[in-house]
This record gives C-alpha cells, structure tokens and sequence, in this order.
C-alpha cells in the first residue's frame, strides 16, 4: 500500500495531502516556519504521525512513506526580496550591461518616480571577456582566458558564491562557455556555477543571460535549504523517494534541482493546474480553468490535456524564459485591501494586509478593511466558524473598518460597501481569468472553472456569472489544491536547441541528431531517477513562426513527421495553433514558416494514487442541514435567509438548490441564486448554471439507477 | 418619458475596470499579430474606447505621441459623415490636415451599435511600415509637401455595412509599397473587432441608459481628480522655451518653442502663439502630435493613476495657431512632428519647474535615431532594421528620484525596447561590437540623471543605406536647480578606408560599404540639485560599480573616491 504525501509550504500555512491507494486523501495544516521551512516539514510530519489512530512515533511513520512530493518558495522569496547570493558574470566584452538595462523597457510609462529594478549582479561583478562568436556559432575571436583568470581573481577577493557564464551566440556553440567553465571550476571549486548553454542554449540573449543569473542567485540558497530539509528527514528515519516540484508543473529529484534552481521559481503554485485536471476527469472532461485564491495573490490558469506553458516568463521584473506553467497572478486575494482613489471610485488591492496584521476582523492589529472582512458582513464566513473554529474573527472590527474607511466616505450603508468590496474583487478576478483565457485564444464558457483556496469557492459564483462559465468544480481537497497536484505531476525534463531553419529546407540528418542528443540527455536524467524505460516518454516540439515575424508560437510535433520528414504536416500543425492563438493564419498566402528552436520534453510517469469512485448516496441532502443564516445574494442585491450544509456530510449525488452555503472545516462554498450544486463521484462540489442539468448527468444517471 | 438611472458607486468602478480591460485586451491582439517590428516590438500604436459623441472612455497608450489625436478626429468623423455612419462600417484615417499626427500613424474606428443607435466607437492608430511617398517608410528628409512624405487618408469607408469596398482598398494599397502593410491593417481592424465584441458584451449586461449615465459619472470624477491636480501648482503665469536644430534643409537653421502656461484655479491652458514659424522642410508639428506632446508631460506630472478618458483632458486648454513650427499649415510637410515632443516637453518643465520643483524633471535626452536597410549577403535578403537600441538616452533627474538610465525618448518612456543583440545578428548582416551604458554620460546632481547609452556595430551589408532623424547633437539635455547638463548624441561612420562620415541629424546616406563601423552615442538625462550633496556613500558604490568614473566624481561631485576608502 503505497504511501506518498505532497508538501506544500505557503506563506502562512504548510499544507500537506496524505494518500494511501484506496483510502480517501487526508488533509493536515500546519503553521510555517519561514526562517527554516524544513521544520515545519517535519513539524507537520510529527502531528500527522501522532494524530493517527493508534498514534505512531514520527519515525515509525516517516520510515513507511514510499514518495514526499516537496514544493518549496524558497527561489521565490529569494527572489521577490532580493537576498539571493552574491553573484558575479562572466560574459561577452561589449555587453555587459545587457542584465541590468533589460532592454531599455519602464513598466510604468507614466510615472517618473518608478526606478529600474536592482540588477541580479552589480556591474564591477560582470566583467566583458574577449572573444566571439559569430551568428552561426563560429569562432571570430579567441576567447581571452587571461581575462577569465583576472575576472576570478576579482570574484574570489569579493566573495562570490555563485558565477554565471553567458557570451554571445553560445546558442550556435558552447566551446567559449564550456571553456572559461572549466577555469573557473579549476578555480573555484566552492562556487555555485551556471553555464548559459546547460540552462538554456536557445537564441535571445538577454532572455538566455537573464535566465542564467537567476539560476546563480538562488542556486545556493536552494542548496543550503535541501541540505536542511534531507538531513532532517533523514533524522527522522525517511528512507523513501524526495521530489521536488518545477514550475513547469513536473517534478525532479533535489540533485537536478541543485544544479538547476531556477527551475523551482515556481514551484509553489505548479501544482494546482495539473490536479484541476484529475478532477474534471470524472466528468469525461479533459480541460479545465484552475485557480487559487490566497492572501495576497489570486493565480489563474488553463490546461487543456495539459497545463498551458510559457517560454517567456517574469520575476520580479527579471525575465526567466525557462518552460513554466502559464500561471497568471495579480493581487487579489483575502487580505486585499479596499480604498477609494482620488476621484472617489472604490478599488480593491493590489495592497494586502496578507496574514499578519491580516484584515481588520482577525483582531492582529489590521485596521484596513479586506476582502475577508466584507465576507464577514456579507455572512459568507461564519465568524464562529473560520478554519474549522480554530480562529475567531470578529466581525465588529470587520465592521468599523469598513464604514470608517468605504461606507461613510461613500455614503453607502456598511452592508452596501461589504457587497460593493465583494463585486469589485470579483470583477478583478474576473479580469485575471480572461488574461489566461481570452487572451490566449480560449473561450472561458467552454471549460469548468476549479476554485481553490480557502476563499474560493466564495467569489466563485459571480466571477462565473461575470464569464458566463455555467459549471464549477469544489474539490474537497481545494484549500490545499497544490499539494494535492503534486502528487499527481510527472517527472518532466525539458531541453531545448537553437535550430534555425526554413521549414521547406530542413536538413532532416541534422534535425534528428538534435533530438536525439536531447532525448538520450532526458532517458539518462530519467534513468537516474530510476524510472523504468516502459515509463519514459518524449515529446518534441518546435518554435515556429512567419518569416518576419518576432514571436514563436511553441506547437508539439509528433516523431512520425519528423521520421516520414513530413513537412507539410507539421506546417499544418503551425498554422492551425497560430490561428487559435491569433485568431488568423497565413496559410493560403504561402507565407514561409521558419523554425527557430527545436524542444524535447522527457517526462517520466509516476505512480499516482488510486482514487476510489463513491457509491451514489442519493439526492436528499437534508442529512447534512446545519441551519439557516443572512447572506448577501448578489443577483438580488440583498440579504436573505439561506439553508448551511455540513459539507463533510453531503455525500455523492446529493442535491442542494442556490442559494445556500456549504461549509467544510477549511473551505466555505457560497452557491448563489444562479446556480444549484450536487456531489459528483469523487466527492467534489460540482455547481451548475440554474437549469443546465445536462453538464452533470454523470452525478444524475445514476439517481434512475437508484429509483430502479 | 426617460427615467434616469440611479448612478451605482460600485458599477461605476466596475465599467472602470472593464473599459481599461477592453482596450488592453485590443493592444495585445496588436502585439500578437501584426508583422512590422515597429508595431509587434516596438508597439508604436495606440488602442482606444471612445462614446457615440467621440468622447474618449479608455485608452491603452503604448506610445504616448499618438494617444491624443484619436478622440478628436473620432470626433471629426462625426461630423464628417454625418448620419451617414452604419453599423458594420469600418474607417480609415491619417490625414494630417484634418487632426491626424502622422502620415505613417494610420487609424482605423468601427462605429459600435445598439438597436440602431450609434452608442460608441472602437479605434486603433499604429505607425505603418510605409504610406507612399518618396521615400520607403516615409521620412524623407527633402519634404517640403505632404504630398512628398505620402499618402493622404482623409476619412474613408473601406467597409460599409460589413462590406469590404475592394475598390477603396485598392487604391490606397495600390500606393503603398509593402503588402506587410496591409496585414498590419488587417490586424488593426481585427483588434477593433475584437474591443467592439467586449464592449457590446457590457452594454447588453447593464443596458444602454446605465452605460450612458455611469460614463458621464466617470467623465465626472476624473475630471475632479484632474481638477485637484491642476489646483496644487499656484495660480499665475509661467513661460519657458525648447529649441529644435536644424530643418534637414538649411545648414544652422534653429527653431523656437515658446509655452506660456496660465494655470487659473483648476483650469491649465498652454498657449503656443511666441512660437517660431513653420519651416520649409518636414521639421513640423501637426495640432495634434503637438497637444499629444503637451498632455504626456502633463500626465508625468501628476498622479499617474488617473483613468485615460475625456474628463483627464477636460481641465487642460491647449492653443497653438495655425502657421507655426508645432502646427504647420496645409500643405506643409510634417513627418519629424512626433519628435518634436522631447523641446516641447523642455521647454514645459522648464516652465514649470519655479512653482513644481516636487514635479518636473531636469531634460530628458532628445531622440536621434538610425534605420538601415540594405540587402543580406548571406540569404540575398533585404533586411530594414530600426536601431531601436542605440537611441535609447537617459531620462532627466527629479526631486528624490534619479533619471532612468537607458530609457528613451520621453514620448515613449520606456515603452520602446531594443532589439535583442542575438536576433539582431540573425536578421541583419550587421556585428554587434558593444551596446552598454555610457560612463559619465548623465547630468550630475543631488539626483544624477539617467546613463546614456553607446552603441558599435560593424555594417556587415554593401550598398547600405543610412538614414538619421532626430536632434539632441547640438544641446545636451538641461540640468535643474543646480544639477548639470548631461553629454550630446552622435551617429558617427568609419569606413573601412579609414575616413569618417558624421551625418546630420536629419540626413539620408548611401552606398555605406560593408565593414564600416558604426558608433552611436544616446547621451544621458539631466541632473537635479547640487552635485556636492549627493549621497555619498550612493557615490562610492557608482564609482565602484564604473557608472560615474573617478576623476568626475572629484570634478563634478567633489568627491574622492580614493580618500572614502581609506
């Protein structure tokens, strides 16, 4: 009976997920220890071990998990507060700026107080070497090791951790880099090293310089977090497999993630669109909206078969064109804070009040009214009932900071500025699901929309009126949605090739070499992680676009184009993703295609646990009836008395008709007057638009089976 | 009889909200899919709300230059068709004579309807690979009439009642000279589309006289939101002026910008009428590239969070006659008008900076920039390459914040990127030999001004041909209060015989051969405040870090950094 736990460490809480095949998941919180996020690992590993019925030792317990799947913000905080290492740069004479000037952009035109963000290594640090490359990757000049030697000897009287290497056209030819590598190994034994052409030889070369300075900067402080973390685990007796969550929503051992940190910038969230997926399937579904609703933040993502991804992601203003899941933040969240700009309109955020002090009703000594506090007012949130009972909130000062800084102003009633708090941040969510939707070519009608997050599930409803999304899915698991993905995530393993080339003149010989080299790479990583050769997979994608343009579209390729050298084919695949994506292609005015880069992606598949389908238990929900209470109904635009259901109650096929709450220990869901809810097979929510029965004949069909 | 509906505070923000969604929504579909790097890299286009009556809702301002010239001429079209406006039209327009500001910045506006009634209009403008002319992609240096520099677009359906007239398409396309063009077009209607589809959505949620009374709400408080900001600097009178070197015609030649601003209350006007005639080249301001020039100085100066829509400009008179340098009168020639924006915007902060000391920036460098183009050795392929990267100067110092190094030219703000050195290799024959920030090349002060930038490449094609457009090579950008002036821009050529071409700031050369260098300076911002009271220990770290060099640091800063290390 396989055991495996997915660990996901959040600002506030540490969430874990435990399964075992067969049993259903069990869901433990425990508080995070941000100085050294390993102990509250193992902290939380103690009080599931002692929670058990009869309780176990932590050792006893530890040493019977088979996998601990671990998503971790360590890179991420790094990042975001700028305490990576102390980096230094060794890259091409000329341009040595490139790092720190990002190509000349302000993301604020207007404003002349928004200054440049600090570059990842200062400029006495990024020493220009002599030596080039030309465009096709061959040599023009030597490469200076004299200039290597001196930028070291100035590395090593500073007391640099961590050395990035990127010179010019390296995409084409990796010799400079791997050579000046070589010195400063010889050199530097201690340091954390990042070569451009191991993390990522594609063509761009501020994208590429960038992404490898990330990679040094949080390199070590990743290092030193997984010596933490195994060492603990190890005291505790684990003896199972450690993996570690990718923001390209696949997992890795820790070693590969040592040398290649900057693939856990976005770890923490990578989770959530992968198990979206898992749950849609038992609606015969295979593509979903996943988001998550946390204290600050409000992320948003698509997946259709799989997570959508990015080649051309950011953090904290710095560019990292790794492959990572298509997530889209913006600050939304609990903790959002309400204000009135200058000329009297009501906003919400991006300002949060996060978890400390909080909102105003977590008595902590926030005075600013947030989300969580109009949630309160608006009766979504039992103040009595908050995480179970663990918390009391109190509505009072929900209350005074509401009317002292939106309600008086605005000359608004406290309940009418809680309900104008409650659509505004709706609105802007609903603003965040188009970015990942519309934007991208999809329309938000067509896919279920999975809330998680404690808060979710309570802005759900009208962020789906706003999108006209008639069907929603609450897992039971959507308060530690993330966790529970990584469970569910693959080893994946991306590489990718400059390979620049019309696509009517391919030499194939070459092409095929190129993604061979790639995929024996992948099969070795694979084979290290000891996946059997039955397990691996490969898939091939290329970079294409119309001669002249500047962007790529990324499309899968299948091996038997490539092997049949079917041209024709694959421009068909380009065309057809380009006018999904643009909405036009231009396939009939012959316009040439050419290839810029070519991708392999070696994925590794896991074992996943078993999750058992439950019996219909029938439509009558009254079991679960815990009283009746006042909430705001948006559609009316009032209060009114609506039925709360014990949600750990309701069992599949069980009906509730909108409007009503349904409570959990760690997520209230709000069904508004639009919608009706029933529980599908896997235990989930699933709530429909008034009238569309037709989206849940799956929990249906068998409520005739059951009248037989 | 009407009933008026009952303004909803919170409605109000949320049409807020969704107005600026919709036009971002219409700026990414443009970035997606147009082909001509000045559009898709460098986003020189703008995308816009606008109401039946032209009022401007919202609008996504990539390049600033343009923003304002879209709602008057909405406006224009108005009045030009009168009720002969259908649904499913779809306009075109740029001519500079009737409130266009560029030939090449070629709009398109789709009239929104509901049951019948005209109730809004989408518009995007972007700036055009071509529009005819002389001269491929329109700056033509030797202009002396529009019908020199190209094709004028006067309002014109080229779809009426959601039919393409091939005819009208035809002939304008038949007299531009890239078919990228029309792609380009193609997608400026498809945003256009797209923005209509968004905005229909919202109306048929809410209704016509919700959406009628809660924008005239919104034009309400933006407009007091502008209207306080205009309250903080005093009531008076303040002047300042802006040169402009050279007309790309007479060798010396040098213009004046004059600005006397009276600000009443809540009310700003800025008049024009000191300013220098209208040359008799194609250095000239249309009404509207000038106003758009006026407004965007304005915006950087008060609080940058307010909504885009027609109540911002409502406060904001501006007066420029007829005749002038900043308003040229037909049929003058007027494609460098977009770039006099950087004197205009001087000689506003230099106005301003008595009474808003808190507010204006010292100078910002002034655009001079290159375009090459020439045919491709290794693919026999013509390249054009707009050399983004190396006209990007530093920005001019305010109170308590330091110039952005490597930004711009103030009427993009950083919203203008260089090429990537790797891509530019690929896609032109040229080698990049350095492309960094430029030492010492900022105005000192308490708050040092933006680093310029220098630029090398070796021309890698025969034949090439150059040409230049800008200013900035005669008048370094000003110091304030103290702070100094910042170096001067120059383009300057060495041939592979060794000799040296310095071309004019407004000139087009050709048959550059293969192998010449090419060296570009785009110098710093100005400074603010008195060098000697910088930060020193902010100063130790520039020395060290190789932005501000030792012996400066003790010339400009009085500082040594050898003695503060001891």
């Amino acid at each position: 009976m396989a055991l495996k736990i997915g660990i996901d460490v959040g600002g506030t809480f540490t969430d874990f997920v435990v399964t075992r095949d067969g049993a259903e998941p069990a869901i433990y919180k425990t508080l995070s220890t941000p100085a050294d996020p390993s102990i509250a690992v193992v902290n939380g590993l103690a009080e599931i071990a002692s929670g058990m019925s009869p309780p176990r030792s932590i050792e006893v317990f530890t040493a019977s998990i088979d996998t601990i799947v671990h998503g971790t913000t360590v890179t991420t905080n790094a990042t975001l507060t700028s305490t990576g290492a102390k980096c230094g740069l060794l890259t091409t004479k000329g341009v040595r700026d490139a790092l720190e000037m990002r190509r000349g952009i302000r993301e604020e035109q207007y404003n002349n107080r928004y200054t440049n963000v600090k570059p990842l290594v200062p400029r006495y640090l990024r020493a220009g070497i002599e030596g080039r490359l030309d465009r096709n990757g061959a040599q023009t000049t030597a490469l200076n090791l004299a200039e290597v030697q001196q930028a070291i000897d100035l590395f090593k009287r500073d007391g640099v951790q961590a050395v990035s290497i990127c010179f010019m056209n390296s995409f084409a030819n990796a010799a400079h880099e791997q050579a000046a590598a070589a010195l400063v190994r010889r050199e530097m034994p201690e340091a954390y090293l990042s070569v451009s052409t191991d993390v990522l030889p594609s063509i761009r070369f501020y994208e590429r310089v960038s992404t490898t300075a990330l990679n040094s900067y949080v390199g070590p402080k990743l290092n030193h977090y997984l010596d933490q973390l195994v060492s603990r685990l190890k005291e505790v007796g684990f003896k199972g497999l450690l993996l570690i969550m990718q923001s390209n929503g696949g997992v890795i051992s820790p070693q590969l993630a040592r040398e290649k940190a900057a693939l856990t910038l976005l770890s923490g969230p990578a989770g959530g669109p992968g198990a979206g997926l898992f749950y849609v399937r038992v609606h015969g579904q295979n593509k979903c909206i996943t988001t998550d609703m946390g204290g600050t933040s409000f992320e948003a993502s698509v997946a259709v078969d799989s997570p959508m991804i990015k080649n051309d992601g950011e953090i904290a203003r710095h560019k990292i064109a790794l492959p990572m899941l298509d997530i889209h933040t913006i600050g939304a969240g609990g903790g959002s804070i309400g204000w009135l700009d200058q000329g009297g309109l009501l906003r919400m955020g991006p300002q949060s009040a996060g978890a400390d002090p909080g909102p105003a009703c977590y008595m902590k000594g926030g005075r600013l009214p947030a989300t969580t506090d109009a949630n309160v007012v608006l009766g979504y949130l039992d103040p009595n009932f908050f995480a179970g009972g663990k918390m009391k909130l109190d509505i009072k000062a929900a209350r005074k900071a509401i009317d002292e800084h939106i309600a008086g102003p605005m000359g608004l009633s406290i309940e009418q500025a809680a309900a104008g708090m409650y659509r505004v941040a709706c609105n802007n969510m609903a603003q965040g699901v188009r970015e990942v939707t519309i934007k991208r070519g999809f329309d938000p009608r067509e896919f279920p929309f999975i809330p998680a997050g404690g808060a979710g599930p309570i802005h759900s409803c009208l962020i789906c009126e706003e999108l006209e999304i008639p069907l929603q899915i609450v897992p039971r698991e959507s308060s530690v949605l993330c966790a529970f993905g990584m469970l569910m995530s693959e080893l994946k393993h991306d590489f990718v090739r400059t390979f620049v080339s019309r696509l009517g003149a391919i030499d194939w010989a070459r092409l095929t070499a190129i993604i061979d080299e790639m995929a024996r790479e992948g099969a070795r990583q694979l084979a290290e992680e000891r996946i059997a050769e039955a397990k691996r997979r490969y898939d091939v994608k290329f970079d294409c676009r119309y001669i002249k343009q500047y962007h790529e579209v990324s499309f899968l390729v299948p091996r038997e184009l490539i092997a049949r050298s079917d041209t024709a084919a694959i421009a068909r695949a380009f065309h057809t993703e380009h006018n999904r994506l643009y909405g036009y292609a231009l396939e009939q005015e012959n316009t040439p295609v050419e290839i810029i880069n070519v991708r392999v992606q070696a994925i590794g598949v896991t074992d996943k646990p078993h999750y058992k389908e439950e019996s219909w238990a029938g439509v009558d929900a009254s079991g679960a009836a815990k009283g009746r209470r006042s909430v705001y109904i948006p559609e009316t635009n009032a209060f009114a008395e609506i039925p709360v259901y014990d949600g750990h109650k309701m069992h599949c096929g069980n009906r509730v008709a909108g409007p009503a709450m349904i409570e959990q220990e760690t997520t209230a869901i709000f069904v508004s007057a639009a919608f009706d809810c029933v529980v599908d097979a896997y235990g989930s929510f699933v709530l429909y638009q008034k009238g569309r029965e037709d989206l849940v004949t799956n929990c249906l069909e068998r409520e005739t089976e059951g009248v037989k | 009889m009407k009933t008026v509906p009952k303004i909803d505070p919170i409605l109000l923000s949320v049409y807020a909200r969704t107005f600026k969604s919709i036009t971002d929504e219409m700026s990414i579909s443009m970035a997606q899919t147009t082909r001509s790097p000045i559009l898709c890299e460098a986003k020189d286009y703008v995308t816009g709300l606008y109401d039946g009556a032209g009022n401007m809702l919202e609008q996504t301002e990539n390049l600033p230059i343009l923003a304002f010239s879209l709602a008057p001429v909405c406006k224009y079209i108005l009045q030009y068709f009168g009720d002969e406006i259908y649904p499913g039209d779809v306009i075109f327009h740029n001519d500079v004579f009737s409130l266009g500001n560029q030939n090449n910045d070629v709009a398109v506006y789709k009239p929104i309807f509901i049951d019948g009634k005209l109730v809004a209009w989408t518009a995007v403008k972007g700036h055009q690979a071509d529009i005819g002319g002389n001269v491929a992609g329109g700056y033509n240096p030797n202009a002396v009439e529009v019908w020199q520099e190209g094709l004028r677009i006067p309002p014109v359906k080229v779809v009426e009642k959601g039919k393409l007239r091939k005819d009208v398409w035809n002939l304008i396309f038949a007299n531009i000279r890239f078919e990228i063009v029309q792609h380009d077009m193609k997608a400026e209607m498809g945003a256009c589309t797209v923005g209509e589809r968004r905005l229909l959505e919202l109306l048929h949620k809410y209704g016509l006289a919700s959406y009628e009374a809660h924008k005239q709400a919104l034009f309400d408080a933006t407009r007091r939101m502008m209207e306080a900001e205009i309250a903080k600097i005093p009531n008076g009178n303040y002047s300042g002026e802006g040169y402009v070197y050279y007309d790309g015609r007479h060798e010396g030649s040098k213009f004046t910008i004059r600005v006397d601003i009276e600000v009443k209350d809540k009310h700003i006007k800025f008049d024009y009428s000191k300013t220098d005639a209208q040359t008799n080249g194609f250095v000239n301001g249309t009404f509207t590239s000038s106003a758009s020039a006026t407004i965007l100085t304005l915006l950087q100066m008060v609080n940058p969070d307010i909504p885009h829509n027609e109540g911002m400009v409502a406060p904001i008179e501006i007066v420029i006659p007829e005749g002038t340098i900043l308003n040229a009168a037909y049929p003058k020639a007027t494609t460098f008008g977009n770039h006099l924006c950087p004197p205009n915007a001087d000689a506003i902060q230099r106005a301003l900076a008595p009474v808003m000391p808190d507010r204006v920036t010292a100078g910002w460098n002034n655009l001079l920039a290159s375009l090459t183009t020439g045919i491709d050795p290794k693919n026999g392929e013509k390249y054009v390459d707009i050399g983004f990267m190396g006209l990007k100067g530093g920005s001019g110092a305010m109170r308590g914040t330091d110039g952005y190094d490597h930004i711009g030219m103030i009427d993009a703000s950083g919203g203008v990127l260089d090429q990537d050195y790797e891509m530019f290799e690929q896609q032109t024959p040229h080698t990049l030999i350095k492309h960094e920030l430029l030492i010492d090349s900022a105005g000192a002060g308490e708050w040092r001004g933006g680093l310029g930038v220098e630029t090398i490449f070796e021309i890698g094609s025969d034949d090439t041909q150059l040409v230049t457009f800008g200013d900035g090579d005669f008048e370094p950008a000003f110091g304030l209060f103290g702070g100094g002036n910042a170096g001067l821009n120059f383009i300057r050529l060495r041939y592979p015989d060794g000799h040296t071409v310095v071309p004019r700031n407004k000139d087009l050369i050709s048959g550059v051969p293969k192998g010449t260098v090419y060296h570009q300076v785009a110098s710093g911002g100005g400074g603010y405040g008195e060098p000697n009271k910088r930060d020193r220990k902010l100063l130790a770290e520039e020395v060290k870090n190789g932005v501000i060099s030792a012996q400066a640091a003790r010339e400009q800063y009085a500082f040594d950094p050898e003695r503060a290390e001891r």
